[in-house]
């Protein structure tokens, strides 16, 4: 049966221009060394054949899709609706990250400022509570965020699960051992 | 050191490794404690729907390392933790299966077509006994073809292939996963390829590092932690969050199950269902023997040539396969879980992952170190102990160890786990996702591999999106950075000869093979679509 769909046709023309860009682009542009090259007067593979490879998967991938796959009946496409929902998503991403990296440090520079001690966050950063704050603050928006999406409402449940969550992830990664630091501590 | 000797090395490294408490004076093993953990949780995951045990091991692996620190001693129990997890799954997606009719994992979809309807008509005790017969026999039968083939397997390619050929076989399988998996050719194949060109990132062996547009976070590659668990685990949780999003909110109210008359599994039971049994454990093993070929395959082929011969020689009263026979519940359940252990053998003999689990088991390698899982691995020195062959050894006992324990307490530890079903999905893919970001952090110290992973997840979640699989991509990051280094060797062993791969004849054969499968499956594909 064939589909009135394109789109294998789309996603293979895209492929076989990221592959076409990767091959003439990309990998000479960003490769320091060739296919092959003389190395000691012995010829070896150089960086950019792999890539080439690679990319040449691409192409073939892009060129079966585009060329005998293009009316094949079983063809799932992207909708607004996939499109609103990762914006939505990465949206709230982005907001419990910057959250996650920045809470922590924040705070302290407001406690800093008004107490006047001049401790940054690195100097805390191992100490209760200043290192859970970005990951208190942040992993609870992300949780409680996700479940308000799915849920079309932010509920006080969903606050109460996220915070039971990262409190046993805290105690899970965190308190046992010494090695592991939860975000953003191993950053700053 | 015979082969005796290795072995009994292997298994006295399970059984008399580092004690972690002693009971009556007999010491018990830090190895046996973690298959034991392993096993439970993995029952637990499985009858999770929405989690597998993949997910678990993600989330686990940084944990265990962080226990066991990146020495060898560390590989036994942390391996053992991970198959122990990996089999536990298996027998646990059963459960819902039977139940609610929801599959815990996706191979357990088929034990929903009789498995319900059994528990619907008062059998719930009897099928969940089945589907845990059912999947420690095709389990255990696995293991011991995996026993006996990934060694022999390892030695052959050692002693015929050389890096050329070596080289070829690479590439043979990167094409044959690329073909087999999902329902299009071009599709697998730009799996591969994005996998591929995503691990040629940042690496390389001139002193500037390749196709990192010149950035430092790039300088270092993806985090192979980033990759593994961003495309097969946040990719499969924002789809299963994306669905929730548009599913409706009003949720139907569990059917009520009762159980009435016997549900007890008696041996003229086991007699009636060995057949099915047998026959689902072969198959099973044999598609758990080829690279990519999963678990719900093998359960699919199981239930439909077992429903055809039940069908040709089932007595009247018996009943058809999709109305609550027994016969099609053990089909599907040791169809499926006879792919745990042969899903191994490429693993080890040639070190190439077969499914999601194995990727997670060379990562727990690749992690801690001083195992290569490969063909190396089977060298059986005389003159001094090959230590890598002592833990593959060891893998193999704790393998046997989680069969023991699935036969003596899984089935118990079973059937008590169907409130698990009962968690609901909503609250636990989000904290799932921060689960996994948390992990990948604690793994790598720093914000960017939790934005890699969530790239990642982007991607496997499009991928997922237009029915592309994410297994390719995985596997050919995996094998990627190990086909560049063979191919390099192989070049610079024939004197720069550029035609290596069609010059030896074996190489040869395998590109023409290679040639074939891809021109065949997508030959079959489209014959099955017409």
């Amino acid at each position: 049966m064939r589909s009135r769909s394109r789109s294998n046709a789309y996603i293979g023309a895209g492929c076989i221009v990221v592959s076409l860009a990767t091959i003439f682009l990309w990998v000479p542009l960003d490769t320091d060394t060739g296919l092959v090259e003389r190395v000691r007067r012995q010829l070896v593979i150089g960086d950019a054949l792999a890539p080439m490879v690679a990319a040449g998967f691409l192409l073939l991938g892009g060129g079966l899709l585009c060329i005998v796959e293009r009316h094949s009946a079983d063809q799932r496409r992207i909708t607004r609706a996939n499109l609103r929902f990762v914006l939505a998503l990465l949206g709230l991403v982005i907001i419990s990250l910057a959250l996650i990296r920045w809470a922590g440090p924040g705070v302290v520079g407001v406690y800093s400022e008004v107490s006047g001690s001049g401790v940054g966050y690195r100097e805390l950063r191992d100490d209760s509570p200043w290192k859970y704050i970005g990951f208190f603050s942040g992993g609870t928006v992300l949780v409680a965020g996700l479940i308000g999406l799915i849920e079309r409402r932010v509920s006080r449940r969903g606050v109460l699960v996220a915070f039971l969550a990262i409190l046993i992830m805290s105690a899970v990664y965190d308190l046992p051992f010494d090695d592991l630091l939860l975000p953003p501590n191993g950053d700053v | 050191m015979s082969v005796l000797d290795y072995i009994w090395l292997g298994v006295s490294a399970v059984f008399f490794g580092p004690e972690m408490f002693s009971i009556f004076g007999v010491p018990i093993s830090l190895t046996l404690v973690m298959i034991l953990i392993g096993f439970l949780l993995g029952i637990s995951v499985g009858a999770t729907p929405g989690l597998a045990g993949p997910m678990a091991m993600a989330i686990s692996l940084p944990i265990l390392i962080s226990i066991f620190g990146f020495k060898t001693d560390a590989l036994l129990p942390v391996m053992g933790f991970l198959i122990g997890v990996m089999k536990g799954a298996t027998v646990g997606g059963a459960v819902p299966a039977i139940l609610f009719n929801t599959p815990g994992t996706p191979d357990a979809f088929m034990t929903t077509l009789d498995g319900h309807p059994m528990a619907k008509n008062g059998q719930a005790g009897k099928a969940l006994r089945i589907a845990h017969f059912s999947s420690a026999s095709g389990d255990t039968f696995s293991d011991v073809v995996l026993i006996f083939c990934a060694p022999f397997l390892a030695v052959i390619v050692e002693a015929y292939l050389d890096l050329p050929e070596k080289t070829a076989l690479l590439i043979l399988s990167l094409a044959f996963i690329s073909s087999v998996i999902g329902n299009s050719v071009g599709k697998g194949l730009i799996s591969t390829g994005l996998g591929l060109l995503a691990v040629f990132v940042g690496t390389g062996e001139d002193f500037y590092p390749r196709l990192s547009f010149g950035s430092q976070t790039l300088a270092e590659g993806f985090p192979l932690v980033t990759a593994m668990l961003g495309v097969l685990v946040l990719g499969e949780v924002f789809r299963g969050i994306e669905k929730l999003c548009v599913e409706s909110q009003t949720r139907g109210k569990r059917q009520t199950i009762s159980e009435m008359g016997d549900q007890r599994l008696h041996l003229a039971d086991v007699r009636r269902l060995l057949p099915h049994v047998s026959r689902s454990a072969v198959i099973g093993t044999v598609i758990g023997a080829l690279p990519g070929v999963g678990s719900v395959l093998a359960a699919t082929l199981g239930y439909t040539i077992n429903k055809s011969r039940h069908a040709r020689r089932k007595s009247p009263k018996d009943l058809d396969f999709g109305k609550g026979a027994p016969e099609g519940v053990a089909a599907t359940e040791a169809a499926n879980s006879s792919v745990s252990g042969a899903n191994l053998i490429p693993v080890l003999s040639l070190g190439i992952p077969g499914n999601a689990a194995a990727v997670f088991l060379i990562l727990a390698a690749e992690s801690i170190g001083g195992f290569n899982p490969g063909p190396s691995v089977f060298k059986f020195t005389t003159d001094q102990v090959n230590q890598e062959l002592v833990i593959a050894f060891g893998l193999f006992t704790t393998m046997f160890v989680a069969n023991a324990l699935n036969w003596t307490i899984g089935g118990v530890f079973m059937r008590s786990m169907g409130i698990m079903a009962r968690i609901p999905k909503h609250i636990l893919l989000p904290v799932v996702f921060l689960v996994t970001l948390t992990a990948v952090y604690v793994q790598e110290s720093g914000m960017e591999a939790m934005w890699f992973a969530i790239g990642f997840g982007f991607l496997g979640y499009f991928m997922r999106r237009l029915g592309m699989s994410p297994l390719p991509f995985v596997i050919a990051f995996i094998v990627g950075g190990k086909l560049e280094e063979t191919a390099r060797q192989a070049f610079a062993a024939t004197g720069g000869d550029a035609l290596f791969l069609l010059t030896h004849p074996i190489a040869f054969a395998f590109m023409a093979i290679a040639c074939t499968v891809v021109v065949t499956s997508y030959r079959s594909s489209r014959r099955s679509k017409a």
